[in-house]
């Protein structure tokens, strides 16, 4: 049963590092086109936070799956589930992080920029070597929150049908008649979160060396 | 010129082009003109401090100088390099090559938080200048010896004093070898006792014939440090002169009142 439970959990993982790779990258693009200058770009990123945030993901994950069959009339196949599921997860916690970075870039003093420009950096080294690290010891907290939701999150894909952990238990649970494979389910999430937390706390520990 | 400077106010003549020079420079805020029609040139070796209310224009005149500000009409120039004409500033290249010319040392210091003392100094002339390293690093420890900063280089700002921290973002602009570093009130953040070690660098820095521009409310500073002052308020230069000349003998009874009311 543990073996069942922890093979899904597997597809659990792929869909939490996956979602990360993607996200946290897309992320930063959308809160540079959030905080662009050019109008059009910065009200078109709102829009997609707007939607992406206030809409539920396992709604999003259905949109998508059924996309290409009622747009472009492809047929579905059980892969169709797998990409959709990814595709979702990426777009929607990008808007949530795109936010978390604006906040984090936004809160970087002006004199840090102005002093950077008299000094002669250009945009990109100011970005990458004065704003960025800042950013990154003041967003940590509210990233590691995201994260540790992600874990979780990724038991939506149950309601598409992708093979996670949290389906297996549902199964396992059906077929047992017992609530054990819940808790084992609940334990595997909770100790995934644990790591995550230690992890997060060393890291916060390590940028712990300066404060401002 | 305002026509209240006296001639013995004029610059030993020197053959020396200014350091940088403003003309006829105007800007505004809206609808405030913060700058009206300034005109200004800092000789080689010069020390000018630039005194008066709050409000007088003093900060934005060193902001439009150091190109945190543009102007709205008039010229700036840095030696023979001309960067503003009649308001419209020249490309990329002009203004990164006028910024290589000038330093700027921030009221609130601006240090970069999560660098070292050390690293504060060296970054921008090893990534900026492509400068070598080595070089570099025995410039930065030598600067902040001579700051009174020896012992603090592997701290980080938030470790050491304001007064400390002002010192080392002096070191921080003098390490581009700048033609001429720029003071935007250097210790108004500061306590009296934090405010003398500062203020003790910076007369170092005069008595080497380093090339300033101080906005100051420390009279007697300005007064023993600067060669000349320059008295501004409501966005134009009401005198300027020699400095103890005009500390002790103002001319304009704008300058007057504002002397008496600051007790110098």
């Amino acid at each position: 049963m543990a073996g069942m439970l922890g093979q899904g959990f597997v597809v659990s993982l792929q869909i939490f590092v996956f979602t990360l790779v993607g996200s946290l990258p897309l992320g930063m693009l959308v809160a540079f086109a959030r905080m662009s200058k050019f109008k059009p770009l910065a009200l078109l990123a709102r829009a997609y936070i707007s939607i992406m945030r206030g809409t539920p993901l396992m709604l999003q994950m259905f949109a998508i799956y059924f996309m290409p069959y009622y747009v472009f009339g492809i047929s579905l196949t059980t892969d169709s589930k797998w990409y959709a599921t990814i595709v979702a997860f990426i777009i929607n916690y990008a808007a949530y992080f795109a936010e978390i970075y604006r906040s984090g870039i936004q809160s970087i003093p002006r004199g840090q920029y102005e002093a950077a420009e008299i000094l002669g950096y250009s945009p990109a080294q100011t970005f990458l070597r004065i704003v960025l690290p800042q950013v990154v010891k003041r967003i940590l907290p509210s990233v590691t929150n995201e994260v540790i939701t992600l874990v979780k999150d990724t038991s939506l894909a149950f309601s598409i049908g992708v093979i996670e952990m949290f389906t297996v238990a549902k199964q396992l649970v059906a077929s047992q008649v017992s609530m054990v494979p819940f808790v084992i389910a609940a334990v595997f999430y909770w100790v995934a979160n644990f790591v995550i937390d230690v992890a997060a706390g060393r890291i916060e520990k390590r940028l712990d060396y300066y404060h401002d | 010129m305002s026509d209240s400077v006296s001639a013995a106010s004029a610059p030993a003549a020197a053959p020396a082009a200014p350091v940088v020079a403003v003309d006829h420079a105007k800007k505004c805020f809206g609808d405030i003109e913060v700058l009206r029609d300034i005109s200004l040139a800092v000789n080689p070796g010069e020390v000018v401090a630039i005194i008066g209310p709050s409000g007088g224009g003093k900060s934005t005149l060193l902001r439009c100088m150091t190109l945190l500000e543009t102007l709205d009409a008039g010229d700036l120039s840095y030696g023979d390099l001309a960067v503003c004409r009649d308001g419209s500033y020249g490309d990329k290249r002009v203004l990164a090559d006028a910024r290589s010319r000038f330093g700027l040392v921030f009221q609130n210091y601006n240090l970069f938080p999560h660098f070292s003392v050390l690293r504060n100094v060296m970054d921008a002339p090893i990534c900026v200048q492509k400068r070598d390293r080595a070089e570099v690093e025995s410039q930065a420890r030598a600067l902040l010896a001579k700051m009174g900063l020896t012992g603090n280089e592997e701290k980080v700002p938030c470790q050491l004093s304001g007064g400390q921290q002002q010192r080392a973002s002096i070191a921080r602009a003098l390490a581009m070898n700048p033609r001429i570093v720029f003071f935007d009130e250097p210790t108004s953040a500061l306590d009296p006792e934090l405010t003398a070690e500062v203020l003790k660098v910076i007369k170092g820095l005069a008595a080497e014939d380093m090339t300033m521009v101080i906005v100051t409310h420390e009279m007697s500073f300005a007064r023993e440090v600067a060669d000349r002052i320059v008295f501004m308020d409501g966005g134009v230069i009401v005198e300027q002169g020699p400095a103890r000349e005009l500390i002790d003998n103002p001319r304009e009874e704008r300058t007057r009142a504002f002397l008496a009311q600051r007790g110098a």
